[in-house]
């Protein structure tokens, strides 16, 4: 899923300090997921927005709504009257959902409540790891399914980097980062595919990554 | 419990204004207690500062799928 967190309450109120009307409209799907953006999260901060703006004298109108995907714009349309209301939406949703409203809506401003921080797996309740790049040509199958470039914090795709002891990587100063290519390794003898580890690869092509700039696909069975 | 502290420390209010206790109705010494310390705990830290502001009820909505 998209993982992402609130921003500090303090840079909020200042994004909206030249309001009055503010919509906090949510996300229903990833963030909601991640205890980042969904309804919960929308309610507590306008109640904290309408806390804070009365004790600083301020008199604002603090709305909330939550969509159920707010990179969509079928979704934000149940949102329309309530964008329209708003002198000032802010997105709970990841930096899609800001940017699909910035389009959507052009003649309102739409500010990010949250800060999007990576594609990642709740590894346990409470903590997300990242897990994914996206850089676009996956090397998943050779590395067993643990990502090198995710999980790797060189990015390296051959091997460890030699920095890393008993299986902690170097780079975290917590010192409790598994390194992955240890992983890998491992792995790969338990599956009994060490072999093909050794096996020279070609060079990955990372024009698919953000290299190439911003990327797009165009499914032309898709399109109307 | 925590996490609510933290959240009114952030909009400014005093986080000791909230605290939750676990007892029984059979406890009642207990709680006179309990209420006592709030009490003085309330008058410590003097009149809440959103007493007197006008309360916005959130609008209600409805969320679609």
């Amino acid at each position: 899923m998209i993982v992402a967190e609130q921003k500090p309450l303090d840079e909020i109120k200042g994004m909206i300090a030249d309001a009055e009307k503010v919509l906090i409209l949510g996300c229903g799907t990833c963030v909601t997921v991640c205890f980042a953006g969904g309804e919960k999260e929308v309610s507590i901060l306008a109640s904290q927005l309408r806390m804070a703006t009365q004790m600083a004298g301020q008199d604002k109108e603090i709305r909330e709504f939550t969509v159920q995907r707010q990179c969509e714009y079928e979704y934000n349309e149940l949102a329309v009257e309530h964008v329209r209301d708003a002198d000032l939406v802010v997105s709970l949703a990841c930096g899609i959902g800001v940017q699909t409203m910035t389009e959507q809506f052009p003649e309102k401003r739409t500010v990010p409540g949250l800060n999007t921080t990576f594609l990642g797996q709740p590894t346990e309740q409470g903590v997300w790891v990242e897990r994914c790049q996206a850089c676009g040509d996956c090397v998943l199958e050779l590395t067993n399914g643990l990502c090198p470039v995710a999980r790797c914090a060189k990015s390296l795709l051959n091997g460890p980097c030699g920095g890393s002891q008993r299986g902690i990587c170097e780079v975290y100063a917590e010192r409790e980062t598994p390194c992955v290519w240890h992983e890998i390794y491992e792995r790969a003898k338990t599956l009994g595919r060490l072999d093909k580890l050794l096996e020279p690869q070609p060079a990955k092509s990372w024009k698919t990554s953000r290299d190439g700039g911003q990327r797009k696909i165009v499914r032309e069975d898709l399109r109307l | 419990m925590n996490y609510a502290k933290k959240l009114l420390a952030q909009v400014g209010l005093e986080p000791e204004r909230l605290e939750m206790f676990f007892l029984s109705s059979a406890e009642g010494a207990h709680f006179a207690e309990i209420a006592t310390e709030m009490t003085e705990r309330a008058r410590r830290l003097g009149p809440n500062p959103l007493k007197n502001t006008k309360t916005v009820e959130p609008p209600k909505m409805e969320v679609e799928a």
